[in-house]
């Protein structure tokens, strides 16, 4: 039996502060709801959310009773931003799998010039040691398609449902989507949605 | 977030998604809480975020945001002493705040049922301490319960009530930051209704501890606390579960990673798991201990139960191994997971763990080489324009007391004006000691929220005994690191109700500071380093205390203001044509919208980052940095 997953999916999701991680570990949890299954989140919010590294967790099936995911018990790995992605690879369990933005920002202490940002080859390779599914593409650019940058955490959603390994169909994560967010960025969203699903799905 | 009207149903039986924080609002309005008065705090802060906009829509109930914990558990205490159902809610460090009428609380006790929810933060994720409040309990003798999850959060909350009813004395209702902000599907339970008013019945002799009065108190509470640890005998909030050799006494969230380290292992154990760890229901956990060979105690922080458990043992004459943190097999520091659960399982019973985590651990080593990425100050922080002109006007050489808030963020480099903190509101008074025994400069900051909770004190202190200290008044319109809540600078209260705000020069001038200025840091930065150097020379020369209010709302409530209404200011941008490439922006403001380009090697404003702030246009010596409509 694989760590504390038992017939649990475990989904890590990680980025920067203000990414939208948790919106995200919400809309995914709620989801879940709507598919019968039981769920839980585990969030950092306070000091740790100001534009520092955030990870959030969801955790799907009857087992699932705390929110900790432990190293090397994640099915899935969700990253907004590759560094941020890296840095939470441990967590990916054996055969376990990655889904990545591959759109850069910049910590500051690179801006300063005090750190140096791996280059995207050494990313690969350093995930690699851990697994070989990697699903990665520039989400940030479908956000931008679908008409806003901050739709960014949705194009994760639909990657998240479009890598098949998370028992929601996309039609309970719109259903979400549609009930969760004002009317005025429903279409923002869905096509946010639909685009991260239709490129994670031609992926996998 | 579940929204607050989702809250507010009255649909008995629907399950929905919710935070504990978010459970226990929601139970404030099945437990018929007529008042509930807190001041924000991570990470029991979305209990007050929700509080605030279910108020106005629920009848005969009353919801404010105090100044502090202090006042919000007199507030709460004196409606449950007058004889409704009260709460306060505060993280651990607001229950140091609050630890004065706590102690008194449980001499006078109270009429109606009341709560005190108190959040303790293990891993420090957004708090100063990882103090254990669960001592609070033992040395105030206040019962104690213990919610494990989002579930239990809300059905033990409607018994706490009820406990605290049947002992007229408050329940301590202590949670841990990973139950507070886990989320889970919670059963909505039915409202009950609120009274509107109750008439105050006098009982001085009971309510005013009076020195012979708190005589007759004490032995009256330990009479209340046996009859507690009865009902803790009693209670199905504590319970055993499952068979097996190993006996594994547990409490909060450890009980669930238990549960699961026990099912991925394999292995067989028998669990109490405590719901009321005060008073403990010793005969039940005495009876555990007979049964077993050896008991491992699963709790986080500090041996509380295990140390109860060491006592039972002896004092029943128990043979028992009871193994926990005196053996070294769990820590004192930090949170739990399944994992550590696991490898203590590991060690006491030489079942192997699942998963090789020495492997994992030795493979990731490398990682901690990453660049950091250490929360900060947001891009369009107004603190961030402060900061840098009172680094500059005092070219770092002065002593920067700090507070509680976003702004502690200073402390990392180019900022660096965070060199001392205590609490909230040592800012003003770790610098009135400073000032005392050093010659340096010393410039305190302090935000709006933090100055309405804890500075006034140490303002009237400095004024009073002279201290030649600044103080710099971050006045950004919300207390924002706990999610924008109002206080009484802002004009708005918790009931959503607009009210007359008050000034917070004002106030420093009936204070008697005589040197007061409001100041807009995004005006000029120029500006804004002469009236710090002013301030600073005023101080040092007639040996008071000066005031700078520096005003302008928080980023992130512009950011939201702007997108609501869907007009922005015109971008900012580098002309590439005058950028040399000096990098004094990156490195003087650590702005996270500014990044250097690896191949034209010149400073960039993220588009998407950036806040439109404009600091960093006064700081180019090139005059590099532009807005749109000045091409």
């Amino acid at each position: 039996m694989p760590g504390n997953n038992g017939n649990t999916v475990n989904i890590a999701i990680t980025g920067v502060g203000g990414q939208g991680v948790l919106t995200l570990a919400e809309i995914l949890a709620k989801a879940a709801l709507q598919c019968g299954l039981n769920v839980r989140v585990g969030e950092i919010h306070g000091m740790a959310q100001r534009g520092g590294h955030v990870v959030c967790t969801v955790r799907m099936g009857e087992n699932a009773r705390g929110p900790i995911i432990d190293p090397g018990s994640a099915h899935l790995l969700v990253g907004f931003e590759p560094v941020e992605t890296l840095r939470e690879i441990q967590l990916v369990k054996q055969g376990g799998c990655v889904l990545m933005s591959s759109h850069v920002q910049y910590p500051v202490a690179v801006s300063m010039g005090k750190a140096e940002y791996p280059n995207h080859d050494e990313i690969i390779k350093t995930m690699n040691k851990y697994t070989d599914k990697i699903y990665e593409f520039d989400a940030m650019e479908l956000a931008v398609q679908a008409g806003s940058t901050r739709a960014l955490n949705m194009v994760m959603l639909g990657g998240i449902i479009g890598t098949g390994l998370v028992p929601i169909t996309e039609e309970a994560a719109l259903v979400v989507v549609r009930e969760t967010f004002p009317k005025k960025f429903e279409k923002i969203n869905t096509t946010a949605t639909k685009l991260g699903f239709n490129q994670a799905k031609s992926c996998s | 977030m579940a929204k607050p009207k989702e809250l507010l149903e009255d649909k008995p039986g629907k399950e929905i998604l919710l935070l504990a924080n978010e459970a226990i609002a929601r139970g404030v309005l099945e437990a018929g809480v007529r008042l509930v008065a807190l001041y924000p705090g991570t990470p029991s802060s979305e209990i007050g975020n929700n509080l605030t906009f279910m108020a106005p829509h629920i009848p005969n109930f009353y919801f404010e945001f105090s100044t502090n914990e202090k006042v919000a558990l007199e507030v709460a205490g004196a409606a449950a002493v007058a004889g409704v159902r009260s709460m306060m809610v505060c993280k651990g460090p607001g229950l140091n705040v609050a630890a004065d009428p706590f102690f008194s609380l449980s001499y006078v006790g109270v009429r109606g049922g009341m709560v005190i929810v108190v959040a303790d933060d293990p891993s420090m994720w957004s708090s100063q301490n990882e103090n254990d409040s669960r001592y609070y309990a033992l040395m105030g003798n206040m019962p104690m319960m213990e919610p494990a999850d989002p579930i239990e959060a809300k059905s033990m909350l409607l018994e706490a009530y009820k406990f605290s009813e049947k002992l007229e004395l408050p329940v301590l209702f202590r949670t841990t930051t990973r139950v507070n902000h886990t989320r889970a599907p919670v059963k909505l339970g039915k409202i009950l209704p609120r009274p509107e008013k109750v008439e105050f019945e006098k009982e001085p002799f009971r309510f005013v501890p009076v020195p012979s009065v708190a005589r007759k108190r004490h032995p009256w509470l330990l009479e209340q606390i046996e009859k507690a640890h009865e009902l803790s005998e009693k209670s199905s909030l504590n319970f055993t579960e499952g068979k097996g050799d190993l006996g594994i006494l547990t409490s909060g969230v450890s009980y669930n990673y238990v549960v699961e380290a026990l099912t991925a292992m394999e292995l067989k154990a028998e669990i109490l798991k405590l719901g009321i760890t005060h008073p403990i229901p010793e005969k039940m956990i005495t009876d555990f201990l007979r049964r077993h060979k050896q008991v491992l105690v699963v709790e986080e922080l500090e041996p509380f139960l295990e140390t109860h458990a060491r006592r039972l043992a002896h004092l029943n004459k128990v043979t028992v191994e009871i193994l926990g943190k005196e053996q070294g097999i769990f820590s004192r520091t930090y949170e739990y997971s399944p994992r550590i659960v696991m490898e203590a399982l590991k060690e006491v019973t030489t079942c192997n763990t699942p998963i090789n985590w020495e492997e994992i651990d030795k493979k990731s080593q490398d990682l901690s080489e990453l660049p950091p990425r250490p929360p900060l100050l947001c891009a369009g922080c107004p603190h961030r324009a402060t900061y840098y002109a009172i680094r500059a006007a005092t070219r770092g050489k002065a002593i920067y007391p700090s507070d509680i808030g976003c702004y502690t963020l200073s402390i990392a480099p180019p900022l660096e004006t965070a060199d001392i903190l205590f609490d909230m509101g040592s800012s003003i008074t770790t610098a009135c000691g400073l000032a005392k025994v050093t010659d340096q400069d010393v410039v305190a900051t302090i935000g709006d929220s933090t100055f309405f909770a804890s500075g006034l004190p140490g303002i009237a202190n400095a004024v009073y005994n002279q201290h030649r200290i600044c103080v710099v008044i971050l006045d950004n319109r919300t207390t924002a690191m706990t999610g924008h809540q109002p206080h009484p600078g802002t004009g708005v209260t918790g009931m959503q109700k607009e009210v007359p705000p008050l000034d917070i020069a004002e106030v420093c001038k009936g204070l008697g500071v005589k040197y007061v200025k409001n100041v807009q840091p995004f005006e000029s930065i120029a500006d804004l380093v002469a009236e710090v150097r002013e301030m600073v020379k005023w101080a040092r020369e007639k040996h008071s205390p000066a005031v700078l209010v520096s005003i302008e709302p928080c980023a992130l409530l512009t950011a939201a203001d702007r997108r609501r209404t869907g007009e922005f200011p015109p971008k900012y941008y580098v002309d590439s044509d005058v950028c040399n490439a000096c990098k004094r922006c990156l490195n003087r403001l650590s702005c996270p919208a500014m990044y250097m380009d690896s191949e034209t090697e010149q400073a960039v404003i993220d588009e998407a980052l950036c806040n439109l702030c404009g600091t960093c246009v006064s700081v180019c010596p090139q005059g590099a940095i532009k807005q749109e409509e000045d091409v």
